[in-house]
Order: structure tokens, then C-alpha cells, then sequence
């Protein structure tokens, strides 16, 4: 694969945001990913099967994922799952304070109302 | 199509355009994901728009990859600017096409299907004319190698009887020259019997052709007399259907006509027959011809007979020019030494590159093809017409977007290329669909035509050619209908659109007149299309009503081969009568008879001279088909005695020969019906042998054809019985209820006899028809097609117009025109390019209609029943595509429109 944007520069891509924020939460295999992206960005992203281990492939190459070595409790054994890397998580949590504070400025500037519902 | 295993073609296919690290280690995962959604979606919409959105994200992600851009999903930045032609940015706006048409999958499927179905279409119809017309003789040195044709008693260039074939080979102008004959014959495999196609061959054909068998050998010289023992050679296609490709096929038997045959070698593999693309079962030495009957045996010394085809390999140095001379020389010599057999008769020689089937045939061939060929042809400047209307009315809808590209910098030429690329995209996808529907089609077709229609197998092959043309028409097709509404693109007002978001933009009048000539010339091809489907269901009426002049609804048949279990021709003869016995007293029959030939099938001729009548050809002698029956049958068949008698106990073996003959040998010959005692012989003899004794009403010969021609009949008493007979019963009604009960019949009278084919007369009379069905069906479907694409380009056009009028129109409603004055507005653009394109069509129609009837039976050129029906049928098509919108334009809310502008 050709070498590509290096994935942990902020602000990170929309497909990376999702994809470690899925992983976030729990280890995933590859439709797992993608159904949680689809509901956390509530249906705004829905990832391709090209884009989704397009991406998960530079994630793996930069560190920021693994593939876990054996398998959940009662899952699948022919499936891939992932799991988020302590780097990972240390990027996803950075752009994620990014975009907390991009919605404090859209409250300040009334964008939003003060409070979140 | 439910979700395939791995993801359906398409998606297989896009998997094959990512590097290949990430293929291999994610292209599984991939797939399952794929299929997930396709498993999800609930619908047919759904799924479709499922399938579009993973292929394209697929190619997506490729294009990006392969570019070592960011991920697909990040999208289209809009950071590039001016139409620089380089890598980055021609993969980047790719990219976004695809996601465009992935946007809309209705546009995308609909484009993609106009384009496949008219692409794969093309594509076959190349494939099979390619294979019949173009294709170069597979021979080793084609240019050396000639046919020879003995000409008919018509003048026409025809086969060769075996004698003078023998002495076409004494030339020295030639290398080698070598005769067939095609034949069929009937092969026992186990328990089945299967009606094959053979030829009988001269042990020197593949030395004329240069060519090898694949293995074992061809026939040696010894083998070119009867006598020498039965040797065959499998054709290599039959080789690989019928044995498997079984290596040890050579020095095995075959049961062919209840001979024992050994199989010396498999022909080559280039030559699945002597006329490719036909293909032929096995190969018969010339010493095998007593499998086909003692008279198979004496045509080798008979020179009344033509039956072989001969073709030569010119000898080094040697010229058609001197070749077609020493033919000449010898017609000439043959016409001193057998003045009654050759007198008048030419022989011609003809290179082989410039013969595809026969001199005669060709003709008719080549009209067939450059027809079928011309008529796909149109059908898909038709789908491109249609998408390049769509692609205009689709590009007035981003006329929007295509301005705010334009303001932030892209070149006209970069927004012109978007739709260049769009166009180019759905062809690139509509041709490998049209490609993978042609592969299809090359499988399915040689098992499609009906016995009648060819001599055998057709072998079709997807090669380059066929690829490379339809690379072609993809490239083709993308510029035909992606030019125009890129050019239209380049030249977008940008302020006049971002003003009015393009929901008014003016239409060039050059852009205008473009779209009322598309318009036109699909109305004037629908109509030429529709007329030819006219005329040919018009034929085929006309040859179902038809009155066969025969008992057709009365009759059934059963044929079966007595010589299988009665010697002797006497035995034969006693068998037949129990046989006719038997089956007159099932319940149901009225009446039996037996014959050489069914109506309306191929059968015997023979060179005749008529009494007091000189034949138009010259050569004193016209080809005769004729039948053999027996005494009832003239009843049985429902023929009527115009006059004198039909057979009878008199006419016995040893006594003078006595003939029936039609009523339109009586009149062609010797001008009225009543002739009995008129005489006519065999070409060649000594006396007069043949005297009429009777005249009877016309039926069928070889063909369902309008015109019956001269034919006559013989007693099966003067000539031997019938080896082979076709027994005809007449029954009370219905003539398939009785088909059990005559097999049944058969199996008792000789549990050894069986039933090699029965059926009704009717069913028979319409197997004859499959062939102009076939056509039918395809022109039908074709034209339908063409009608239908029609259709949609009108609705298109005044959807267009009534989308681009409707602030207009709401101002003339609000000031009080009513809706039925809108409607006529709204269509007042249309009709006028509708009766053109009428006008157009009616023009060339009175051109092709003539051309096509000549080809059909029992219709003319100017038949006003195919010409009004299709006039009607293009009007109807038309006028319900322009009320669609122009009925939504006056239901329009008047306030809307006004504030819509």
C-alpha cells in the first residue's frame, strides 16, 4: 500500500474519529465497527467496506490498532477483531477534547444553547 | 440476483482493483460486509442502492489508494483549481464521479442497464455475424485453396456428382482435391438412438485444407471405395460433448444405421465442420457409404446426381484464372462425352476467401446478417440518444453546482471532463455488463436454433475481435452521449445560474435543435423497427392460415424403419401390411397410408426430362422433388384427384412406371390439368418410362412456402416398398390422442420395431415455422425495445420542457388559461418533432419494407394492416409519454410556480 496521510494528525478524519471512537468502547471485528460508527455519527457516516479496512489497515500500520490474538467469549472464531492501542486511545481522546472545545465556542457564540439536551 | 457467495461479480471484480497487500488481507472481511448490508436491506431498491454504494466505495477506495490519497470518505476538498490534466486530479475527480453516480443509484441503474442490454446485444449480434460472414477460413494457406461448383440445371453454381469430381482430380493444376457430402445418421448408444449429422469424405479433404487431425489419422486412399470397411472420424467438438474428450475414443466402434464403425482418429481442432461455424458429428469414408443405402452406393458411379461439394488445393504457381479455365475445358469435354447428363452445364471455380457457405446462399446470408446487424446497431444509437438526453436534463439539474465550481476556480475544460467521466464510467460498467450478457448469450445460443434452422451446431467463441469491438462501442458510446452535455457544461452562464439556481437556465438553441433531432430520429427508427415486426407477424398469420391444401388438423404420423427387422424387400412389404392393419383398427382411425416423406420436409429430387417441355435453364432437364407412397395415400391425406386415377393393384414392379403429379407440375408443364398419359424419364434414358396416370391437388413439398412447386409421386409397389415409411393416419378428431396407442400398436406387431419419431401433421407444420418465429420474437423484442426507448427520450424531452416553462405557465394559469390550453402548449413541442420524425420513418420504411417482404412469405412490401398498426402504436407510445408531464404541468399549483421563479 502506498504510504498515505499519517492518520494521527489533528484534526483527525472523520473515518478515524469513528472507527477509534467504536473501539473505544469495546473490541470489535469489522461489521461490528461499522454498525457503531453508523449510530454514533447517528447515520451521518456510513462506511463503505473500501474506506472502512482501507482505513483500519493505516490505524494497524500507525500503532493506533491491533489485531487481538485470541478471540471473545463465545464469538465468531473465523472473524478479525480489533482493539484500540493505548496510543489510540491517547489520539482519539486528543481530537475528542478538540471538539468539546469547538462546541464551547458555537455556545459562546449562541450557536448552540447553553445548555446540552 | 440474491447475494452471491462472495459478493456477486461486480463486487469480485471491483475487490480486483485494490493493491493487492490490502486485497489479500482484508478482501474476505470486505466481502462479508458487503453482504451483510446486502442481507439487511429490505427491498429491491434498497438492495440495488446497497450493491451500488459497496462496489463504488470498493472503486473508491482503489482509486484513492492506488493515488496515495486520503481516504475516500474524506471526499472531494475543492482545494484544486484550473483544469491542470495531471494524475492527482484525474483520480481525484474519478473519485468523485463515482460517488456522484453512487448518489443517485435510479439514474445510475437505469443508464448502466440502457447501456449493458444495448452493448451486449451488439456484441453477440457481432459474435454470430462475425462466426457466419467474416471470420477467415481456418485452413492452412486459405489463399491456395478454391471451390469447384458444377452449375444446376438453373445456371446456378451447385454440387458436383462423384464421377466428375474423379475427373477434376486427374488436373495437374491442383495439389489435391478432395469431395463431401452431409449427410445424417441414426447412432445407437446403449439403449438411445440419436439423429447425428455426418458427412461423407474423400480420404484427400484435409491434405486440400493443410490441416491435421488432432489425433489418430484421416482416411487413407484405400478407404475412398465401398468395400473397404466402415472408418469415421469424430469432429473434435463432438469429441469433447459426446466422448468426453475421451483419449482412447480412436480404434473404438460406433453404431452408426446399425453398422458397426470404427473410429480411426478426432478431426482437427479448427475444423468443427467442413463449413465452420457449423458443426458436424463424424466424418464417414467414402467406403462407408453402404451405411447410407445401396443408392448412396451407386450416386459414387452416377453422373445425373450432384450431390458432392468439391473444393481443390491449387497446385505452387497455379491461378484461380487458370484453374477456372481448365474447368471450362473439361465442362466442355464432359458435355462431348455425356451430352445427356452434362450438355449446356458450366462449372465454375471460385476462391475460397470469397465463399462463406455457397455462391447461392451467401447472398441471403449477408442480407440476414448486415439486417440483424443494423437493426442492433440502431437500438443502441437509440439508448445513447436516450442518455444523452438524460445526462442533459440531469446536467441542467447541477447546472447549480456546476456554477459554484466554476467560481471557486475550476477550468471549463475540468467541468467538462466530470461529465466526460460520467458518461465514460457507465459505459465502461454497461459494456463489461453488455460483455459478461454476450458471454452468456455465446452459450446459450447454439442451443437455441431449431432443427431447420441450421445444419448442425453453430460454434461460437468470445475471441479478441469481439472484445476489441466491444471496447468500441464502449469508448464509442461514452463520447456519443457524454460530449453534449459536457460541452453544454463548459459553456454554463455562471452568474445567470447562481442567480436562479438553474432551475430556468436557457437551453442554447443550438442545444435545442439537437434535442428535437434526437427526438426525431428515434420516433422515425422506432417506426421502421415496429413496421419490420409488423411484417413479420403478418407473414407468420399468413403462413399459419394458410391452407395447406391437406388434412393438417386430422393427421397424425409415426415413423419406423422396417429394414431394422425385415431383410428382404418382400418381407418388408408383408410387415407393412400387418402394420397398416393394425393401425387402421384402433379406435379413433379413419384412415392409413404410408410415404417416403411428410409434407413439408426435405426430401428426394431428381433430374427430369419432360415431354414437349424445354426447361428454361438450357439443359433439357428440371430438378424434380418427388415422394413414394402407397395406394391410400391420396385419401389419407385429404388430396383431391383433379384428374385421372391414383395408385392402384395394376401398377405392379415389372410394369411401365406410372406417376401422380401436382397440379402445378400439370399446368407449369404442359398448361391444364388433364394430361394424363403425358410422359417424362429419368435425365439420361433411353425412352419415355414415366407416364402420368393421375393429377392431384397441391400440398406442401420441402417447405410451408406460397408457392408449391412441381412435384410427383411414385407407387411404392413399382419401386421396392419403403425401407424407412412415415405411416400418416387420419383420424375422427383430435390426432394427439392417438400418438400412445400408435406406438403401442408398433411395439406389438414387432416388439423389435421402434418409433425413430411420431407427432401430429399440425405440430410438424409448425416445427417448420420455428425458424421465421425465432426472427419474429427477435425483431419483436428488439423493436419493442426501440419503442419503449422512444417513449422514455419524448417524455424526457417535455419533462424538460414543461420543467423549464413552469414559471411561464403559472403566470398564463394565473391570468386564466385553462388547463386543457396548457396541456396543447406544452405538447405543441413535441408533436412537431413526432410527426418529422413519422414523416422521416415512413421514408425510410417504404425503402426497407419492400427489401424485408421479399424475404417473407404471404406479405408486400406496402401492407397497410403492418404500416397503420405501426403508425398507431409510435403515436400511442408518443402521445401517453407527452401527457404524463404535461398532465402534471396543468394540475401545477399557479402560486408555486409563481414563486418558484
Amino acid at each position: 500500500m502506498s504510504p498515505s496521510a499519517d492518520p494521527r494528525s489533528l484534526p483527525l478524519r472523520p473515518a478515524v474519529f469513528h472507527i477509534l471512537l467504536a473501539l473505544a468502547g469495546e473490541d470489535l471485528h469489522g461489521l461490528g465497527i461499522a454498525d457503531e460508527v453508523e449510530r454514533t455519527s447517528a447515520g451521518a457516516l456510513e462506511l463503505g467496506p473500501g474506506t472502512l479496512y482501507r482505513t483500519l489497515a493505516e490505524l494497524l500500520d500507525h500503532g493506533l490498532t491491533e489485531v487481538r490474538a485470541e478471540h471473545p467469549e463465545g464469538a465468531d472464531p473465523r472473524r478479525k477483531y480489533y482493539r484500540i492501542t493505548d496510543e489510540g486511545r491517547a489520539v482519539v481522546g486528543a481530537e475528542a477534547r478538540r471538539l468539546a472545545e469547538v462546541v464551547d465556542e458555537a455556545r459562546a457564540r449562541r450557536v448552540l444553547p447553553r445548555t446540552s439536551g | 440476483m440474491t447475494p452471491a457467495r462472495q459478493g456477486g461479480p461486480l463486487f469480485r471484480l471491483a475487490l480486483r482493483l485494490l493493491p493487492r497487500r490490502l486485497r489479500e488481507e482484508h478482501g474476505a472481511e470486505m466481502t462479508e460486509l458487503y453482504r451483510a448490508r446486502l442481507e439487511r436491506a429490505t427491498g429491491a431498491v434498497a438492495r440495488a442502492r446497497a450493491r451500488i454504494r459497496g462496489v463504488a466505495d470498493i472503486v473508491a477506495t482503489a482509486l484513492a489508494t492506488r493515488a496515495g490519497r486520503r481516504s475516500a470518505a474524506d471526499g472531494f476538498t475543492g482545494r484544486r483549481r484550473g483544469g491542470g490534466w495531471t494524475m492527482d486530479a484525474t483520480l481525484q475527480e474519478l473519485r468523485q464521479t463515482v460517488r456522484n453516480l453512487a448518489r443517485s443509484p435510479g439514474f445510475t441503474l437505469g443508464a448502466v442497464a440502457l447501456l449493458a442490454i444495448g452493448i451486449g446485444v451488439n456484441t453477440t449480434v457481432f459474435t454470430v455475424v462475425d462466426a457466419l460472414l467474416f471470420r477467415p477460413p481456418p485452413w492452412d494457406e486459405a489463399e491456395r485453396v478454391v471451390h469447384i461448383y458444377q452449375h444446376s440445371d438453373e445456371g446456378e453454381p451447385s454440387s458436383t456428382s462423384f464421377p466428375a469430381y474423379r475427373d477434376m482430380a486427374e488436373i495437374d493444376l491442383f495439389e489435391s482435391v478432395g469431395a463431401t457430402v452431409p449427410w445424417s445418421a441414426r447412432w445407437e448408444r446403449g439403449d438411445e438412438r440419436i439423429e447425428v449429422d455426418v458427412e461423407y469424405a474423400t480420404s484427400t479433404l484435409l491434405d486440400v485444407l493443410g490441416l491435421a487431425p488432432d489425433r489418430g489419422r484421416w482416411f487413407e486412399p484405400a478407404l475412398d471405395r465401398p468395400g473397404a470397411g466402415f472408418a469415421a472420424v469424430v469432429s473434435f467438438p463432438t469429441w469433447v460433448s459426446r466422448f468426453g474428450a475421451d483419449p482412447d475414443v480412436v480404434g473404438s466402434t460406433v453404431v452408426l444405421n446399425g453398422e458397426a464403425v470404427t473410429i480411426v482418429g478426432v478431426g482437427p481442432r479448427t475444423l468443427p465442420s467442413s463449413f465452420p461455424p457449423f458443426v458436424t458429428d463424424f466424418w464417414l469414408s467414402i467406403s462407408s457409404t453402404p451405411l447410407g443405402g445401396q443408392f448412396m452406393v451407386d450416386n459414387l458411379e452416377r453422373r445425373a446426381d450432384h450431390w458432392y461439394d468439391v473444393r481443390a488445393r491449387l497446385a505452387p504457381g497455379a491461378t484461380v484464372a487458370q484453374a477456372s479455365a481448365a474447368m471450362e475445358a473439361l465442362a466442355a469435354r464432359l458435355a462431348a462425352d455425356f451430352p445427356e447428363f452434362n450438355e449446356g452445364r458450366d462449372i465454375s471455380v471460385f476462391a475460397a476467401d470469397d465463399i462463406r457457405t455457397h455462391p447461392t446462399s451467401d447472398g441471403d446470408l449477408f442480407a440476414a446478417g448486415t439486417l440483424l446487424a443494423a437493426v442492433v446497431g440502431v437500438i443502441l444509437l437509440l439508448a445513447c440518444a436516450n442518455l444523452a438526453n438524460l445526462l442533459l436534463v440531469r446536467g441542467l439539474g447541477r447546472a447549480g453546482e456546476m456554477a459554484v465550481r466554476r467560481a471557486l476556480g475550476a477550468g471549463r475544460t475540468r467541468v467538462a471532463r466530470l461529465f466526460l467521466f460520467e458518461a465514460l464510467i457507465l459505459s465502461v460498467i454497461g459494456g463489461g455488463l453488455g460483455v459478461l450478457l454476450t458471454a452468456w448469450a455465446v452459450r446459450l445460443i447454439p442451443t437455441l436454433p431449431p432443427p431447420g434452422v441450421f445444419p448442425g451446431l453453430l460454434e461460437l467463441h468470445l475471441d479478441g475481435r469481439v472484445l476489441v469491438w466491444a471496447l468500441t462501442l464502449v469508448v464509442a458510446t461514452g463520447l456519443l452521449f457524454g460530449v453534449a452535455p459536457a460541452l453544454r457544461a463548459a459553456r454554463t452562464d455562471l452568474s445567470g445560474t447562481l442567480r436562479d439556481e438553474g432551475r430556468t437556465s436557457s437551453l442554447g438553441r443550438g442545444t435545442a435543435r439537437m434535442r428535437n433531432a434526437l427526438l426525431a430520429i428515434q420516433v422515425a427508427a422506432s417506426l421502421v423497427l415496429v413496421l419490420g415486426t409488423g411484417l413479420l407477424v403478418r407473414s407468420l398469420a399468413a403462413t399459419s392460415a394458410a391452407d395447406p391444401g391437406i388434412a393438417v388438423d386430422r393427421l397424425a404420423w409415426i415413423r419406423t424403419d422396417l429394414a431394422a427387422v425385415a431383410e428382404s424387400p418382400e418381407e418388408r412389404r408383408i410387415l407393412l401390411d400387418q402394420l397398416r392393419e393394425r393401425l387402421a383398427a384402433l379406435p379413433g382411425v379413419e384412415g392409413v397410408a404410408a410415404t417416403s416423406r411428410l409434407p413439408a420436409q426435405f426430401g428426394g429430387s431428381t433430374t427430369t426430362e419432360v415431354e414437349d417441355y424445354s426447361p428454361p435453364s438450357g439443359t433439357g432437364a428440371t430438378e424434380l422433388d418427388f415422394a413414394v407412397v402407397d395406394d391410400g395415400y391420396f385419401a389419407a391425406a385429404g388430396l383431391d384427384l383433379l384428374a385421372g386415377r391414383g395408385f392402384g393393384p395394376d401398377d405392379v414392379a415389372d410394369g411401365p412406371t406410372a406417376i401422380v403429379i401436382n397440379e402445378t407440375a400439370a399446368r407449369n408443364f404442359w398448361g391444364e390439368v388433364e394430361v394424363v398419359g403425358r410422359r417424362m424419364r429419368g435425365q439420361g434414358s433411353e425412352n419415355w418410362t414415366r407416364t402420368v396416370v393421375g393429377v392431384v391437388s397441391d400440398a406442401p413439398v420441402s417447405t410451408l412456402s406460397e408457392d408449391v412447386p412441381p412435384a410427383f409421386y411414385f407407387s411404392e409397389r413399382q419401386l421396392g416398398g419403403i425401407a424407412a415409411p412415415y405411416l400418416i393416419v387420419r383420424t375422427a378428431d383430435e390426432p394427439a390422442t392417438v400418438l400412445p396407442s400408435l406406438r403401442a400398436a408398433l411395439a406389438e406387431a414387432r416388439p423389435a420395431l421402434s418409433a425413430d419419431g411420431l407427432g401430429t401433421l399440425a405440430d410438424h407444420f409448425g416445427s417448420t415455422l420455428a425458424g421465421p418465429r425465432l426472427a419474429t420474437l427477435l425483431v419483436g423484442a428488439f423493436s419493442l425495445l426501440a419503442a419503449v426507448l422512444a417513449g422514455l427520450g419524448i417524455y424526457g424531452i417535455v419533462s424538460f420542457g414543461v420543467a423549464r416553462r413552469t414559471s411561464e405557465l403559472g403566470i398564463r394559469m394565473a391570468l386564466g388559461a385553462g388547463r386543457g390550453r396548457v396541456v396543447r402548449m406544452v405538447l405543441r413541442d413535441v408533436w412537431g418533432m413526432v410527426f418529422w420524425g413519422l414523416l422521416a420513418g415512413l421514408a425510410a420504411a417504404a425503402i426497407v419494407a419492400p427489401r424485408v417482404a421479399a424475404l417473407l412469405y404471404g406479405v408486400n412490401g406496402g401492407d397497410p394492416l403492418a404500416f397503420g398498426g405501426a403508425i398507431v402504436f409510435i403515436v400511442a407510445v408518443a402521445a401517453f409519454a407527452a401527457w404524463l408531464p404535461a398532465r402534471r404541468a396543468a394540475s401545477a399549483d399557479p402560486a408555486a410556480a409563481l414563486r418558484g421563479s
